[in-house]
């Protein structure tokens, strides 16, 4: 006999009106692919070799591809951590300081993204020491804002 | 205890989600647990318990009293009940049938005291009013396109535009218009549109985050809620947004209008902060009743129990979990502000020419205070 | 503390207090119910606020994982040998079976991480939560040197078991 204790009848009920994961991303304009991201994808690795760190933070921070596919996120990902780890300990309070609340905002959710990966958490050091600079500049305001914004990157 | 805090009742060793004064501030009711208690204040003393309002068998969120001193309280046991208060000082309670299948969470009369609205978290609006020929009160659901928990509402003075916010990060106005309680020219000339039927969506924002409070401000016409990132915004029927972070990041939980211009807020930072509009849109004025720094040091506390433990190898781990969980370690820390757990509720005490002069406030401590802006 | 710690604790701590802003929340699944939202299959999925990983290095890592009336705290200690991971083991597991008596310690640990705790909204109520915060701050020092002394332990003493069993056949 089927299990009819274990029946979810609110699945059947259309009304019901149950958010799901979906349901909660913000709608999207436009989908940006990898290939209109490549260039922006280059010129961040272009500033970060010509150590040009504070523009390319600056970059990558504003405008995050919110509304593309995971693969893409993570190749942009790679480029921003690229940069992150390039910058010498020192510079970096420079750099959180030059940044906007909102771009403070983005940076949180690159860095909590890269401590949930391998590649990030092998630069764990490097990564934390970017999230203390960034809680010194604005206090526990981006880690709030970062935990109830629905757009990930 | 600043200068800014009149009076701090210490009530319960219990969380206080709501409270509320009756119209000539000589009663106080609050929640406690699956009880709503009713005060008696007392010039200069302590309040006085009054009565206990105990029908209720689950915990109760929210408490409203009336302007003619009826108290409507809801639960989560799905469940309303007004009590009329009678005579000799008892209170008779009356069931409302909200026809709602989970938890009630938010309860707010309207201004003329014949009709509330309790929100659910059945992604439904309750509003009840009495029936005379039935001798009793029912309720009319207002449902789309509510999708989650309602967790604040607020009636507008005209006693028709009705907001509220939840956790699905919406806030919206719908009618609360009940046909034969109120009239047309309630609303005439609201810029919020022309016609009010029962049930219709008036307005809608999406903010995202969960709504945690909202309050309408009548004189201008606006709306302003605060939210769980942190923020304070104001809204109105056009197109104009203003939004404002709280100085230290926690959220707020409740607000109150202390005038066009002024807005006290107070949540998990525990002590009051207000909001000043200037030309240049919502500003952060001032901090009410803290003490010292607002970001706790990261110190160490560990002066006071390196002494004879230290040389011991033992499971010092498990000894600090032992301290810290079951006797509450009070260390020498100076107590920062009159509410030591969040603040849930704000509402105004007194208003003086226009400008809310005092205000109450019931904490997660088990406090209700009174503060002076 | 090490350079490296410091930055580490002092994320965790921040992303604690971020985290540990609870409301008393009745289910909207079922009825007359009061559960930990982050700990049930959640059908509603706006409950459930975004997860942060705080990691130190692949070994060291804390998992938050807040909700509207809760928040789960997974820690993963460091464990460099075999030796660690059985210290580790038995330690977690020791409290572990004493849970009721820590209020905030969950039974089992989620997959992946050494210990977890499940804080919910009636211990930020009757608990001061800069407290708790501080706990488990405390608790991640504590434990690594916890582990480490406890190595210390082990290999004294079986050395001391070594010399004195070893030491008959010595003439």
């Amino acid at each position: 006999m089927e299990d009819w204790r274990r029946i979810d009848i609110d699945a059947f009920d259309p009304e019901s009106g149950r958010l799901t994961e979906e349901d909660l991303k913000p709608p999207y304009a436009t989908q940006v692919g990898l290939q209109e991201l490549q260039p922006k994808i280059s010129q961040l690795r272009s500033a970060a070799t010509s150590g040009d760190f504070a523009s390319a933070v600056q970059l990558a921070t504003s405008d995050p591809p919110y509304n593309s596919d995971d693969a893409t996120k993570l190749q942009y990902f790679s480029a921003v951590l690229e940069v992150l780890t390039q910058v010498r300990q020192a510079e970096i309070i420079n750099i959180v300081k030059q940044l906007s609340p909102k771009q403070q905002e983005v940076l949180i959710k690159y860095l909590y993204k890269g401590m949930s990966l391998p590649e990030g958490q092998k630069q764990g050091g490097i990564l934390l020491s970017w999230f203390e600079k960034v809680t010194q500049v604005s206090g526990v305001g981006p880690i709030v804002r970062y935990l109830s914004d629905r757009n990930t990157v | 205890m600043s200068d800014s805090v009149i009076a701090n009742y210490k009530l319960v060793k219990a969380p206080i989600y709501s409270h509320c004064f009756s119209q000539d501030r000589s009663l106080l009711a609050i929640t406690y647990n699956s009880d709503c208690l009713i005060y008696r204040i007392v010039a200069g003393g302590k309040p006085q318990l009054v009565a206990t309002l105990a029908d209720h068998d689950k915990t109760v969120t929210a408490v409203d009293i009336s302007v003619h001193g009826r108290i409507v309280t809801c639960s989560q046991d799905r469940n309303a009940i007004v009590w009329e208060p009678l005579s000799d000082g008892s209170y008779k309670p009356t069931l409302v049938l909200l026809r709602i299948n989970r938890a009630a969470t938010c309860v707010k009369w309207a201004a003329n005291g014949f009709k509330f609205a309790v929100g659910s978290s059945a992604r439904i609006i309750a509003v009840c009013y009495y029936e005379q020929e039935n001798d009793w009160w029912v309720s009319k659901h207002i449902k789309k396109p509510i999708k989650s928990t309602i967790n604040c509402i607020s009636w507008h003075d005209n006693g028709v535009l009705l907001a509220c916010g939840g956790t699905d990060g919406y806030v919206r106005v719908f009618s609360g218009f009940v046909k034969g309680l109120d009239s047309k020219s309630q609303v005439s000339g609201s810029p919020w549109g022309e016609k009010f039927p029962f049930g219709t969506l008036v307005r809608e924002w999406y903010h995202g985050a969960w709504i945690h409070g909202l309050e309408w401000r009548n004189n201008n016409e606006r709306l302003a809620y605060v939210a769980h990132d942190g923020t304070l915004n104001v809204v109105d029927s056009a197109q104009y947004f203003s939004s404002v972070e709280s100085p230290e990041g926690l959220p707020f939980l409740s607000l109150v209008w202390i005038n066009d211009n002024e807005i006290l807020c107070g949540g998990y930072s525990c002590h009051p902060v207000l909001f000043t509009e200037g030309a240049d849109g919502w500003k952060f004025s001032k901090n009410l009743d803290k003490v010292g720094a607002s970001h706790p040091s990261v110190t160490s506390e560990t002066g006071d129990e390196e002494d004879g433990e230290n040389s011991s190898f033992g499971i010092s781990a498990l000894k600090k979990f032992k301290e810290l969980d079951l006797k509450g370690k009070v260390t020498t820390d100076v107590q920062k502000s009159t509410h030591e757990n969040a603040i849930v509720e704000l509402a105004p005490f007194a208003v003086s020419n226009g400008n809310v002069s005092q205000v109450s406030s019931c904490g997660l401590d088990g406090k209700v205070v009174i503060y002076r802006i | 503390m090490s350079q490296s710690l410091r930055p580490y604790l002092t994320a965790v701590r921040h992303s604690l207090q971020a985290a540990l802003n609870l409301s008393n929340f009745s289910s909207q699944v079922v009825e007359r119910h009061n559960r930990p939202e982050v700990e049930v299959p959640n059908a509603s999925a706006e409950l459930l606020l975004q997860p942060m990983h705080i990691s130190r290095n692949e070994h060291e890592q804390v998992l938050i994982e807040p909700s509207v009336n809760s928040v789960r705290v997974s820690i993963k200690v460091k464990q460099a040998d075999e030796i660690e991971q059985i210290l580790v083991h038995k330690f977690t597991r020791f409290l572990e079976q004493r849970a009721e008596s820590f209020y905030v310690l969950r039974r089992v640990a989620i997959p992946g991480f050494s210990i977890s705790f499940l804080i919910t909204n009636m211990h930020t109520e009757t608990m001061n939560t800069e407290k708790l915060v501080d706990f488990i701050i405390e608790f991640m020092e504590e434990v690594d040197k916890e582990i480490s002394e406890m190595k210390l332990f082990l290999n004294a003493r079986a050395r001391f078991v070594a010399e004195a069993y070893l030491g008959e056949f010595v003439y």
